[in-house]
């Protein structure tokens, strides 16, 4: 039974170790060496293409919907049904969609990798590529982020897509108080290019970290299966966290000294 | 799932209750998982979406004390059983998948099985009933976190927190309040499922436990979303009263 203060300690102990392995592996793809396996990497992105867009579409629908009732509901409260696309852009593009991006990717990303190298290390297949004369680091670790940073603003972009299709429906064919071209009318005014580059920073912000955490905790896990399972709940806990305080920052940086609307002079 | 859901319910109610033990290790070892990061998630997304972004917007109009009138609908309506959910499952779900796993791999289920004991009535029952307790009253932990990420942004924006607190409850209502907690109850439900039909289910050595706590999370997630819109959908369509803003 772990204490109360069993995870801000466990926290505190292994923060500099992942910052300083974050470090070595950036460093392993911004210099470069990560080309080496481009094919690795090519093929991780596939697997994330694959394996995780979908799912991570679908949350994103889910609270594009969300998005429009409470956007339409609180709307109508205020005596202006026609203006639910004020709600809804500012729901969906600046906070909803980037908290619905990270968590699916720490879901399903960052566990499945901790889940994947960890059950490597396990097996001790990680000492197998060093002893072949193969850097681990790199091979395993930097291609995942380089196959994170090639393929991750698409699908960011796509959910973005997927979420606004998700609000238009709960809004106008739904709830259908507001016409199709009154909602998009004030939905388009309400966001600009800049806004959609901000939330494209947020997600993929959310993204490194959940991809740089999970390789950490998997490279690092040890103590047999059991041992695989602990450390990918782990991740989860210490990526959820870093999602919520990622997108409080960003709001704060990017909108919160101007709220970029088209309001007043 | 839904088998494992009518045998745990089945169970739970039938006598005897041999639960009662694991049931409160359960849950003060949910407790101790969840406290710290539920506090810093609850205030960093109270602060940042609802907090900034709708003061951002009401101080274009002058009319930030409305902010607390907000935060009903965000906060208590919506994001505090979100982020519960979220946080919960992230922490306690894959906990307890990881440790139901491990018990599947080293085959204790069935050392159990072997002894006479039901594994459903003495291990998934008191997580069931344990995570449901547990989301619903952290519901309320993180409605209170979440309104003082809330009086952060008031502050940030060089408000008196008067305006705040007095549209905050005239605009709070009981029914609110309540479809919250049910609704948390009903997400740890969920969650306590998922995560346990997942480790029970492991198999395949070292990667198994890993993979199950993957799948089980991201299903947990997408339960717990679909199962959100549903609710949120009802009690706003059949209350009505709750929309109106005061």
């Amino acid at each position: 039974m772990s204490g109360w203060m069993a995870i801000p300690r466990d926290w505190l102990a292994s923060l500099g170790e992942i910052a300083r392995f974050s470090g070595r592996v950036m460093g392993l793809v911004y210099s470069g060496r990560v080309f080496h396996f481009f094919g690795e990497a090519l093929r991780q992105a596939g697997i994330l293409i694959l394996g995780s867009a979908m799912v991570i579409w679908g949350l994103t629908f889910i609270l594009g919907l969300q998005c429009g009732i409470e956007g339409a509901y609180f709307s109508r409260s205020v005596g202006a049904p026609s203006n639910a696309g004020t709600f809804a852009a500012w729901c969906d593009l600046r906070e909803v969609i980037p908290y619905a991006f990270g968590y699916m990717m720490a879901a399903k990303v960052g566990t499945g990798i901790v889940a994947e190298i960890g059950a490597m290390r396990i097996s001790d297949e990680v000492d197998a590529l060093e002893v072949m004369g193969v850097n681990p680091m790199i091979f395993l670790c930097a291609t995942r982020l380089l196959a994170a940073w090639i393929t991750l603003p698409f699908i960011y972009l796509v959910g973005i897509g997927v979420g606004f299709i998700a609000s238009y429906l709960a809004v106008v064919e739904q709830v259908g108080e507001v016409s199709a071209g009154g909602y998009f009318l004030i939905f388009w005014m309400f966001q600009n290019p800049p806004d959609l580059i901000f939330s494209v920073i947020k997600g993929m912000a959310m993204a490194t970290v959940i991809v740089l955490v999970g390789c950490y905790y998997g490279y690092t896990a040890s103590g047999g299966p059991v041992g695989v399972g602990t450390a990918t709940a782990k991740s989860m806990v210490l990526n959820i966290v870093l999602v919520h305080i990622i997108g409080m920052m960003g709001t704060l940086v990017f909108w919160g000294a101007n709220p970029r609307a088209p309001v007043g002079g | 799932m839904m088998i494992l859901t009518g045998k745990t319910i089945v169970s739970a109610a039938r006598p005897p209750y041999p639960y009662g033990g694991e049931f409160i290790s359960q849950f003060l070892f949910a407790l101790q998982l969840c406290w710290f990061p539920m506090m810093i998630s609850t205030i960093a997304f109270g602060f940042g979406a609802p907090g900034l972004q709708a003061a951002n917007f009401l101080s274009l109009f002058g009319a930030l004390d409305r902010l607390g009138g907000f935060f009903i609908l965000a906060s208590v309506r919506e994001f505090a059983p979100f982020v519960t959910a979220v946080v919960v499952a992230g922490v306690a779900g894959t906990a307890i998948t990881a440790d139901l796993g491990a018990r599947k791999i080293r085959e204790e289920l069935d050392a159990l099985q072997v002894l006479g004991v039901d594994p459903i009535k003495n291990l998934v029952v008191p997580r069931f009933l344990a995570l449901m307790l547990i989301t619903g009253l952290m519901d309320i932990y993180a409605v209170l976190f979440g309104i003082s990420g809330g009086i952060f942004a008031e502050i940030a924006y060089g408000q008196p927190l008067g305006g705040f607190i007095a549209t905050l409850f005239t605009n709070a209502s009981v029914t609110d309040l309540w479809g919250s907690v049910l609704k948390c109850t009903m997400f740890g439900a969920v969650i306590a499922v998922v995560s346990c039909y997942y480790g029970m289910n492991a198999s395949g050595g070292a990667e198994g436990v890993g993979r199950a706590v993957n799948v089980g999370v991201v299903v947990a997630f997408l339960g717990v979303f679909a199962f959100n819109y549903v609710f949120t959908q009802t009690l706003l369509a059949t209350h009505p009263e709750i929309s109106v803003i005061k």
